[in-house]
């Protein structure tokens, strides 16, 4: 809010603060070492990631990648803790994603923190996922008090600070956005290599024909689901060629898997687009921060950015180091909630599928 | 299409939300001024996408005004529609917003700062119009119900939507209560609909006045007056939808 200044309620550091984050609640696993300096800066030691990729056509079941999970986490904590050149005595917490995503990945990372914590004497600061993604953001663009969009694979919302908390303006009222992008690629047997999302982004580049799709935003709020379908029925439509070629020289009314990617993302990307601008008028904020999976999107920043020109505002967005799941944003969140003096207890340190961005207290912002 | 940007040219811009720009015009020297509603091509949508979206929603809104004009709801008259350039002419209103005459300030006004002067301008404004709240709650029921029984939905029922027009400007001397922005609205005939429409008027009455509970009570009491036999299924959704609120616990 202009014209309102408070204080900051977090301190700058007595001393330089550690901490390991770990994440997992789809299927990525990603470990990072974060420093906390007494300049009030902050340093990404490690940043590492193992992805679980499932051949074409297919999506990861809850069990196959927590199987994932556990194989991976020795090797890639190990490796982040030598990258970042410190042992995890050095650290002064650890922290884990508490939810919300996949039961079952969330409870084998969860179980490797309490393992950790318990070995090396260290407590425990449970994240929520959204505010780890926000505050990485926030962090690396350095943007002030931006309207977020958070868009990846399990959520789509339009987001808001006011009060201690993140305020949800708007959101899917059904799947995510990158859902249905990945879905979409599925349907298409695009390479989940490296991610599903990616590669209709570069099959998009290639469409040129914009067909009809439903437009679903309703208020702040959008829905996906309908045009997923809408799109899927496409692909059974006479004048789609699988191939990308026309039958013939006389064949000139068809439309390709580029057309559909190319129409998809223009659509849904549109939708979002107008959300988050409708919010950056109800509050009367200039910036705005993309984070999530489909934040890397460039397509979107594009879009996003010429929409903040038009309102004179900025666009902050990251790339796939920071925007897609990862561990540093888990260590940062949780860095921040342990210098406010917030940590979980060991009987406390469950996970959860659902667990809503505004339900977390955000105890260090003013 | 040209003329119609004439048009705008010649008029006085008056703000600008994220949807449109309104201007303050009049047809010809002679007649009455007229809001113009110009919903401009957005840089960011593909323009096959936004030349089609436009042209629906302005459509859209010229079409839930003349059903709310027919079946007699207070609604401003429409004046001028070109949907292929985006443009809604509606009759002016000189009047205030509810939203202000209730003391909740402009839209886009700080409520902090609003708050100081709140309590003054606000009785002075009411008193302006001859109306006492009471009877403004009753008139704003009163208007929900005759959409409604029209079966118009209006997707974005807040008391910035609603204007009282001044006594002075009216031919009958009288101030009344219009119903604005259609830009959301659609037709349904749906309990649960009408339903929402109301709930999201008693969350905006929730945060922007204070004691917004004997205010809505009093909407609600002239809405069941006027909804008569189709009351009860409308209460039934109502309550449903204030348990159910807007935002659930998701999975992700």
């Amino acid at each position: 809010m202009p014209g309102r200044v408070r204080r900051c309620p977090l301190k700058t550091p007595d001393r330089p603060y550690l901490a390991l984050g770990l994440e997992g609640s789809a299927n990525k696993l990603g470990a990072g070492v974060i420093r906390h300096d007494v300049d009030g800066s902050s340093t990404v030691l490690s940043n590492l990631r193992h992805t679980y990729i499932t051949p074409p056509g297919e999506g990861f079941l809850p069990r196959d990648t927590a199987l994932h999970h556990r194989e991976w986490a020795l090797k890639v904590i190990k490796d982040a803790m030598k990258q970042a050149g410190v042992s995890i005595h050095d650290c002064d917490c650890i922290c884990y994603t508490k939810g919300p995503g996949m039961g079952a990945p969330l409870q084998s990372v969860a179980l490797v923190a309490r393992t950790l914590s318990l070995l090396y004497n260290k407590p425990l600061v449970g994240v929520n996922h959204c505010v780890g993604h926000i505050e990485m953001g926030r962090e690396i663009t350095g943007a002030q008090n931006p309207v977020v969009l958070y868009v990846s694979g399990g959520n789509t919302q339009v987001i808001a600070y006011s009060r201690q908390c993140y305020r949800i303006f708007g959101e899917t009222l059904d799947i995510a956005v990158g859902n249905c992008l990945d879905r979409f690629a599925r349907v298409i047997n695009l390479s989940n290599d490296p991610s599903p999302g990616y590669n209709i982004e570069q099959e998009a580049k290639k469409g040129k024909r914009l067909l009809p799709l439903p437009y679903t935003t309703k208020g702040m709020d959008v829905s996906l689901s309908g045009i997923l379908t809408s799109t899927e029925a496409l692909t059974l439509d006479k004048r789609f060629r699988a191939d990308g070629q026309p039958n013939g020289p006389d064949d000139t009314d068809y439309f390709t898997p580029a057309d559909l990617c190319f129409t998809l993302q223009e659509t849904v990307f549109a939708m979002l687009v107008e959300i988050t601008e409708r919010a950056m008028a109800h509050i009367g904020s200039k910036e705005v921060l993309i984070v999530g999976g489909v934040g890397s999107n460039v397509r979107l920043q594009e879009m996003m950015g010429i929409m903040a020109r038009e309102r004179d505002g900025n666009v902050f967005a990251t790339d796939e180091r920071f925007c897609i799941d990862n561990g540093i944003m888990i260590a940062q969140a949780g860095l921040l909630s342990f210098r406010m003096g917030h940590s979980t207890p060991l009987t406390k340190s469950t996970c959860t599928q659902r667990f809503r961005t505004d339900e977390v207290h955000v105890a260090w912002r003013a | 299409m040209d003329s119609t940007i004439a048009l705008l040219a010649s008029s006085q811009p008056v703000s600008q939300g994220a949807e449109a720009a309104l201007y303050k015009g009049t047809l010809h020297s002679a007649s009455a001024p007229l809001l113009l509603k110009h919903r401009f091509a957005k840089g960011y949508r593909h323009p096959t996408l936004d030349a089609s979206l436009t042209k629906a929603r302005v459509a859209g809104e010229a079409r839930a005004l003349m059903k709310c004009l027919r079946s007699g709801v207070s609604v401003p008259g429409i004046r001028f529609v070109d949907a292929s350039a985006g443009v809604l002419g509606i009759e002016w209103i000189d009047g205030r917003s509810v939203r202000f005459l209730l003391g909740g300030g402009d839209e886009g006004v700080d409520d902090e700062e609003a708050d100081e002067t709140e309590e003054t301008e606000e009785e002075d404004a009411l008193a302006e119009y001859g109306v006492a709240r009471d009877e403004l709650m009753r008139r704003i029921g009163t208007e929900i119900a005759k959409m409604h029984l029209a079966d118009i939905v209006h997707g974005d029922l807040t008391t910035s939507n609603m204007m009282l027009r001044l006594p002075s400007a009216s031919p009958t001397n009288q101030p009344t209560l219009f119903l604005i922005d259609f830009g959301l609205a659609y037709t349904s005939a749906l309990a649960e609909d009408k339903a929402v429409d109301l709930y999201v008027l008693e969350r905006a009455f929730g945060s922007t006045h204070p004691d917004a509970e004997p205010l809505f009570a009093g909407v609600l009491a002239a809405y069941e007056e006027r909804m008569g036999k189709h009351w009860l299924p409308v209460r039934r959704k109502l309550e449903d939808v204030r348990l159910r609120g807007r935002k659930r616990s998701m999975v992700g």
